[in-house]
């Protein structure tokens, strides 16, 4: 279970990562918005994905 | 001598010993672990300056386009006809198919050769993370002409960087190579958030309208930057071709297909031609065109993606140098008589940042990718002629296993013959491995076939 929240949590983060980018080049938000929303999304994607990779290897062990 | 290369190939063969044996059926797998493998290794730090160096040689948008396009059609045909074949009829991987054709000193040989080539192409790693973390000491990047260090600071950032990654490699190398899957598809998206970002800084509306005029006159505008050689479309296609020429027409990733089931799996290496090469190297031009064209992935990332970018460069760097110094000292090792694995690492790392400071690495970065495939090229030939043109016109296969040779002195002769013909070839050096595959393959089949059972 866990490890499914922690992967749907991880795509969003990715997701979102891309998100930024697009909102920047249709003009929807400035540059400085677009680097502190790029920086805390990929924060959050190698937090959720080294868990979700950490839970994957686990359940694969046992 | 002949007892000393024995003794060296047989430390080595204790190396490697535990992929001696053909992979057996049950160990195969699955394409889309193929397409995932490819589509996560072939976006890397020096993607960032690739990309960016064809727009300072002056490439024009449709040339990039085309040549990029058929380039790396060519490059994953080389692996599906070339590599992927061979690969799944022995299931060996490149060490003992070429120790059965060459004999055992000739894979010391290619295996020191080896090494020092992944040190340099570490080096240039360790150099295009320097460029980031230099941003952060206000450190200047050296400028495109440069050979040697411009700077103190830029020494003591590589080395600083270098010592790092090495310790690091020493601590844990599985570690890191997770660390490694975790990063590279967020690598991949940093290079599209960068370009993305930069679009409205060089003019392009948010419909796309304006693209490709942008494009033509803004970022692959034909005008080469001071210096540097203007690319065509050949210059192009080739570098697309050759950039993993070791890997795919050098036969180095039997070791990877020997696990395929069938030859056409060879077709996945699209996955990282496409969206990797292709797709990166666009969005690395678009983002250096938006800087003032100036050489500076750490500053192109900055200005584009902000920290999380200049983080993008460093870890791509970081990820990409690990397993590169981890096969320069498995490589190694063979000259390093019962040295620990840490002291292997230690000393491939050793000569890697002593080669990174030198921004050379990085700044001929293109004409060392095209060097790397011209060196090992070769030995694809022969092991190509070996397998698939010796048996059909009759000529006795693997001599060296059977007559028991150290080395097979025509194979040595046809691969240093042919590099000494490429380097004399009066033709620009991305167009010279083709010329010199051919000349490799046809002299090693007429020498093959010349007299019986000599080395």
């Amino acid at each position: 279970m866990q490890r499914i929240l922690f992967e749907v949590l991880a795509i969003i983060s990715l997701v979102l990562c891309l998100v930024f980018p697009i909102l920047r080049f249709l003009g929807k938000i400035e540059a400085d918005r677009f680097k502190s929303g790029f920086l805390f999304a990929s924060i959050a994607w190698f937090i959720f994905a080294t868990l979700w990779a950490t839970r994957t290897k686990k359940s694969s062990k046992t | 001598m002949a007892g000393r290369i024995a003794a060296l190939a047989s430390r080595l063969d204790q190396l490697y010993e535990f992929d001696r044996e053909p992979v057996s059926l049950e160990k195969l797998q699955s394409g889309g672990k193929f397409a995932g493998l490819f589509a996560g290794e072939h976006v890397a730090a020096t993607e960032f300056v690739i990309g960016a160096f064809f727009v300072l040689h002056g490439v024009t948008a449709k040339d990039l386009v085309l040549g990029l396009l058929l380039g790396n059609l060519l490059a994953v045909l080389s692996w599906t006809f070339l590599c992927a074949p061979i690969a799944v009829r022995t299931r060996l991987t490149l060490y003992w198919y070429l120790r059965k054709i060459a004999g055992p000193g000739l894979t010391v040989i290619y295996n020191i050769a080896n090494a020092i080539l992944y040190c340099v192409l570490a080096g240039a790693m360790i150099a295009v993370s320097a460029t980031a973390v230099g941003i952060a000491f206000k450190v200047k990047t050296p400028s495109l002409s440069a050979v040697f260090p411009s700077s103190w600071g830029w020494v003591l950032i590589t080395f600083a960087l270098g010592a790092a990654f090495t310790a690091l490699a020493i601590l844990g190398f599985e570690k890191l190579s997770r660390f490694a899957q975790v990063c590279s598809p967020w690598i991949f998206v940093v290079f599209i958030a960068g370009a993305l970002a930069m679009l409205p800084k060089l003019g392009v509306h948010a419909n796309f309208d304006n693209f490709w005029e942008v494009a033509t006159t803004k970022v692959w505008n034909g005008i080469a930057a001071a210096g540097q050689d203007k690319f065509s479309f050949w210059h192009i296609l080739f570098f697309a071709w050759f950039c993993n020429l070791a890997m795919h027409v050098g036969l180095s990733d039997l070791a990877l297909f020997r696990y395929a089931k069938k030859w056409t799996y060879g077709l996945y290496s699209a996955f990282g031609m496409y969206p990797g090469h292709m797709l990166a190297w666009i969005c690395s031009g678009i983002m250096v065109a938006a800087v003032g064209r100036e050489m500076n992935p750490g500053l192109m990332a900055f200005e584009a993606a902000g920290f999380a970018g200049v983080a993008g460069v460093l870890f791509a760097g970081w990820t990409t140098a690990n397993p590169t110094l981890y096969r320069a000292g498995l490589a190694l090792q063979v000259i390093t008589p019962n040295w620990p694995r840490w002291k292997i690492t230690l000393a491939a790392g050793t000569l890697t940042t002593i080669i990174s400071c030198f921004p050379i690495v990085f700044m001929k970065l293109l004409d060392y990718v095209a060097i790397y495939g011209l060196v090992l090229m070769p030995i694809g030939a022969i092991v190509f002629a070996e397998h698939w043109i010796l048996p059909l016109l009759g000529i006795e296969q693997y001599r060296a296993e059977k007559h028991n040779w150290t080395i097979n002195w025509r194979a040595l002769a046809v691969w240093f013959g042919t590099l000494l013909i490429c380097f004399f070839l009066p033709i620009h050096l991305y167009f010279r491995w083709l010329p010199g595959y051919l000349i490799a393959l046809v002299a090693y089949v007429f020498l093959q076939g010349l007299k019986k059972n000599k080395p």
